[in-house]
């Protein structure tokens, strides 16, 4: 095949096939994960379901391989030289790491909705940094940029998983505190507390969540009522929708003005914003809309601890690495340049959340808060690096 | 405040969040060091928000926030406050390593994971058989013996009572050890980098193909930024010259990555203090090594000769260094005082810029492919000495327009008098040329937060218990394997199952053994408060 044919085929794996397997496995496993609570055939329709999930995700990542190797042989160089094939690498590193982690590490299968809509969610958004194949400038071609940049580029996307886990952690837990703030209000003057019995969140993780008891098997108490149902929609009520959707947009406008600002005209820039802004309302609204279907709270932040703890570890050398290799091409080690504030900054602030995940009084909900912010900080210094301040690490972008 | 609120992690959490808000300042507003061009556009107000905004901006330090005292406050703060940290720690964990031992246990009760099998084998012999499948596997271990001991025990333990067992703890040496190496590797990383200020040197030259070049010294290079400790005596003295720059581009339009560079290869003769002359080349990502200074490639442009007779006398013979200006073009000045009155002529190169319609069109290509030189003529006083100007700028106060023209590569014309020609096209070359003793000591710093950070997030604390008893009258032993996981203990159960098999297959489980299987299988009890314990296990257990 001639290079142009390569290029058209590697664009076709990447949009249409692997972002509609993405989300065709995503909204499969979430559907899965609805029938958990189900009656008995539901639950058994959910584990086909599960089945048919695996597939789809695995053809999804297959194709999604097969999209890299095609540009790489279309550009005769590795895809990692601008920010589309960046990005498209990130979603990959992210969807693989997440799936392989909830499929075969957690064993976790029925959260893999979540990692693959999370995947698909940044696959589309490098479509808005498409670019053509083509060649690397010489500077680029060195071993030091793919070791330097797939670390980053991986850890970026195991960041994307983390930041997936946390807000996840923090819409269950900001439902179960509504609920446990119900119960508290309606006991109020009895003698009893609230809860005491029946506290299913079994800590699996040194997490320090605990003390907070949720009663759920007083759902045996026969009245006629179904207590389960009741509690999961308390749950999911407890998630006040306007101040999802609000926070949501506001949070995610914190990162999307980039668009804006970069964009050729204002109307383009203001139809990618809102894509952006409103697909991730609705990702969010999709979310809390499982929220009662969520595994115990200990149980996400475990994961989205050991997710940027590891994520973590690959950023730190990766910016080392990079630091080593401006060295050697650039003759200074760091020179505060836009690209290297960012990977600083990006940097402190997970070492922020690391460090809050183990102090008392922050760790808990103040410690995901502080994740979820760090994956803004990445996501603003990657875009607002690459697409608002030129700095030497410019020509690497667009 | 004070000493006791450095100490806090919170402490610790706002400073860093203060720094993350002051490298943010300096990603959005331009640095002074970086672009000091944009950051003078942004005082004028040509550029940003507007002078009034800059002077508040400039007021506090937001032009140089690395540079700013508050930063160096900041940074102070956080190396207080680590270290405020950090003493105690240390101190605990030095007890911890010379005088801990696993601890025992009386009952079984308490643990997270328990498993139990009968055996044949004596209590001794499975004691024994553990301590060796312990030992091998790394973890320290404790035998306790009441009887064999006999005398007095240590009470901090409580072990006078404790059955006979062997106890083995791991990850708790490592875990904080990591974490205490990752947090010491910042003392050696500031270390480099303020003795690196102190030490290092930074200079920058343009050299000319086949032309003089220049010599390490400190008279030698255009921009000199040497560190305070660094003298002139430290030049190693050594020439460079610079024998030809290669450079290419994908030149189709229509190629994918069009006007890409593709080549930059510098090949250079060196010659040393007191050595013989050699060949080398500098590349993109590979700079030469000249006793110990290091030289990159750092930026290149045309260079014209440009010769300028003023009533056939010559005034001006030399290499122009042009750089690249907007547009694809490249700009230059000649400042020719020996006429009278002096001469300056502006210059502008366009490397491809062939004939058209109405005269030559520039095309913005890098490539010299159609070299012309556009150059307008000035004369008048040049200011030299006077004002500050650049190399390549004329200041044109003094000055007044004489007209212009075009020339291509042998070309001689005529403007008022003034004989301009431009005899042959170059290129150069500007070399970094520096020198970073502090490098290897950060290469140990990165070495050392990295050998730290990995066992302070994988190296989990657990400990193990082993307790065989042989009640008295039978025949069997019972042996109880117990295990507490301070992190990830899900991981910890496969960890612990495998320690029982591995276990029975040492001592052998009697062919009758009527045991329950599921019985032997590791089981997880979780209740809430041991969860609620462990969590509280975040600091080093004493």
């Amino acid at each position: 095949m001639t290079p142009t044919e390569l290029a058209d085929l590697s664009r076709v794996l990447y949009s249409p096939v692997t972002l509609s397997l993405y989300l065709a496995a995503a909204f499969v496993y979430l559907y899965a994960l609805t029938t958990t609570v189900g009656r008995r055939e539901e639950r058994e329709r959910g584990m086909r379901a599960r089945k048919v999930g695996l597939v789809l995700a695995v053809a999804g990542i297959g194709t999604h391989i097969a999209h890299e190797i095609v540009r790489g042989l279309a550009q005769e160089r590795l895809p990692l030289g601008n920010m589309f094939e960046v990005t498209s690498l990130m979603a990959l590193v992210g969807v693989l790491t997440g799936f392989i982690y909830m499929q075969v590490i957690r064993k976790r299968p029925e959260l893999n909705g979540f990692v693959l809509l999370g995947g698909a969610l940044v696959l589309a958004s490098a479509l808005l940094m498409y670019s053509e194949p083509g060649p690397l400038m010489p500077i680029l071609d060195t071993w030091w940029r793919t070791f330097h940049v797939s670390l980053l580029v991986a850890a970026m996307g195991i960041f994307a998983a983390g930041f997936v886990f946390n807000s996840l952690y923090l819409l269950r837990d900001t439902g179960e505190l509504a609920v446990a703030r119900e119960r508290e209000r309606q006991l109020e003057g009895s003698t009893v507390g609230a809860a005491s019995a029946g506290d299913l969140d079994v800590a699996d993780e040194t997490s320090g969540i605990g003390g907070r008891t949720i009663d759920r098997l007083d759902a045996t108490v026969d009245d006629g009522r179904d207590h389960d149902a009741e509690y999961r929609a308390a749950l999911r009520a407890g998630v006040s929708v306007p101040r999802l959707v609000i926070g949501t947009f506001l949070g995610t406008s914190l990162v999307s003005w980039v668009f804006v600002y970069s964009a050729a005209t204002l109307a383009e820039g203001l139809t990618r914003f809102l894509t952006i802004n409103l697909v991730m309302v609705a990702a969010a609204l999709i979310a809390r809309w499982f929220v009662p279907l969520l595994p115990p709270t200990a149980t996400l932040d475990g994961i989205a601890h050991r997710t940027i703890a590891f994520a973590f570890v690959m950023w730190t050398v990766g910016t080392i690495a990079g630091a080593m290799w401006a060295e050697q091409s650039w003759g200074r080690f760091w020179g505060w340049d836009p690209k290297e504030t960012g990977a600083f900054l990006t940097w402190v602030a997970y070492a922020g959340y690391l460090h809050a995940r183990a102090t008392k009084g922050v760790k808990g909900r103040g410690a995901a808060w502080i994740g979820v912010w760090s994956f803004v900080v990445l996501m603003g210094t990657y875009l607002i690096a690459n697409y608002v301040i030129v700095g030497l690490h410019s020509y690497a972008g667009l | 405040m004070g000493w006791r609120w450095l100490v806090r992690m919170r402490t610790a959490l706002m400073l860093l969040g203060v720094l993350a808000l002051m490298t943010a300042v300096a990603t959005v507003v331009p640095q002074e060091p970086n672009v000091p061009t944009t950051v003078r556009s942004w005082r004028l107000g040509e550029e940003g928000p507007g002078a009034t905004v800059s002077a508040v901006l400039d007021w506090v330090g937001a032009f140089d926030v690395y540079g700013s005292p508050a930063f160096l406050a900041l940074l102070l703060a956080l190396f207080l406050s680590l270290t405020a940290c950090l003493i105690p720690r240390i101190r605990a964990w030095i007890r911890l390593v010379r005088r801990s031992k696993p601890p025992v246990v009386k009952t079984v009760g308490g643990s997270d994971i328990t498993a139990s099998f009968q055996t044949d084998a004596a209590p001794a012999d499975v004691h024994a058989a553990a301590a060796k499948l312990l030992g091998g596997r790394v973890w320290r271990i404790r035998r306790h013996d009441p009887e064999a001991e006999g005398g007095p025990l240590d009470a901090s333990s409580g072990a006078r009572s404790a059955p006979s067992q062997v106890a083995a703890e791991k990850g708790l040496w490592s875990r904080e050890g990591g974490s205490l190496l990752f947090h010491l590797s910042f003392y050696v990383l500031l270390a480099a980098i303020v003795f690196g200020q102190l030490l290092t040197f930074e200079g920058q030259r343009g050299v000319v193909e086949r032309d003089r070049g220049f010599a390490d010294t400190a008279i030698s290079y255009w921009n000199y930024q040497p560190g305070r400790w660094f003298s002139e005596a430290d030049h190693a003295g050594w020439r460079l010259e610079l024998d030809e720059f290669e450079i290419d581009w994908i030149r189709d339009p229509l190629a994918p990555g069009a006007g890409q560079p593709t080549t930059f290869r510098s090949t250079v003769t060196i010659t040393p203090a007191d050595g013989e002359p050699f060949q080398d080349v500098v590349e993109g990502n590979q700079p030469l090594t000249v006793d110990g200074f290091k030289i990159h490639q750092l930026d290149w442009g045309y260079a014209p000769r440009v010769e300028v007779e003023v009533d056939g006398q010559m005034v001006y013979d030399d290499l122009l260094t042009a750089v690249a200006a907007d547009g694809g073009g490249f700009r230059s000045a000649v400042k020719a005082p020996a006429a009278d009155p002096d001469v300056g002529l502006e210059v502008f190169f366009y490397p491809f810029a062939p004939d058209g319609d109405g005269g030559p069109s520039l095309t913005g290509a890098p490539w010299d492919e159609a070299p012309l030189l556009v150059v307008r003529q000035w004369r008048g006083d040049l200011q030299l000495g006077a004002t500050q100007q650049t190399v390549n700028e004329l200041d044109t106060s003094g000055l007044e327009s004489e007209g212009g023209a075009f020339l291509r590569p042998g070309d001689e014309v005529v403007v008022e008098g003034v004989t301009i020609r431009f005899p042959e096209l170059r290129r150069w070359v500007g070399f970094q040329v520096s020198s970073r003793p502090q490098i290897p000591w950060l290469l140990v710093g990165s070495a050392l937060l990295v050998a730290g950070l990995i066992p302070a997030l994988y190296a989990y604390r657990r400990r193990v218990w082993v307790m065989a008893v042989r009640p008295p009258g039978q025949q069997r032993t019972l042996v109880t394997v117990f295990g507490r996981a301070f992190q990830r203990p899900e991981k910890f159960e496969e960890e612990h199952g495998d320690l029982v098999t591995e276990l029975i297959r040492m001592v052998g489980v009697p062919p009758d053994d009527t045991t329950d299987p599921d019985d032997r299988a590791p089981r997880s009890g979780a209740d809430p408060a041991a969860a609620a314990r462990d969590s509280a296990t975040e600091v080093m257990p004493r």
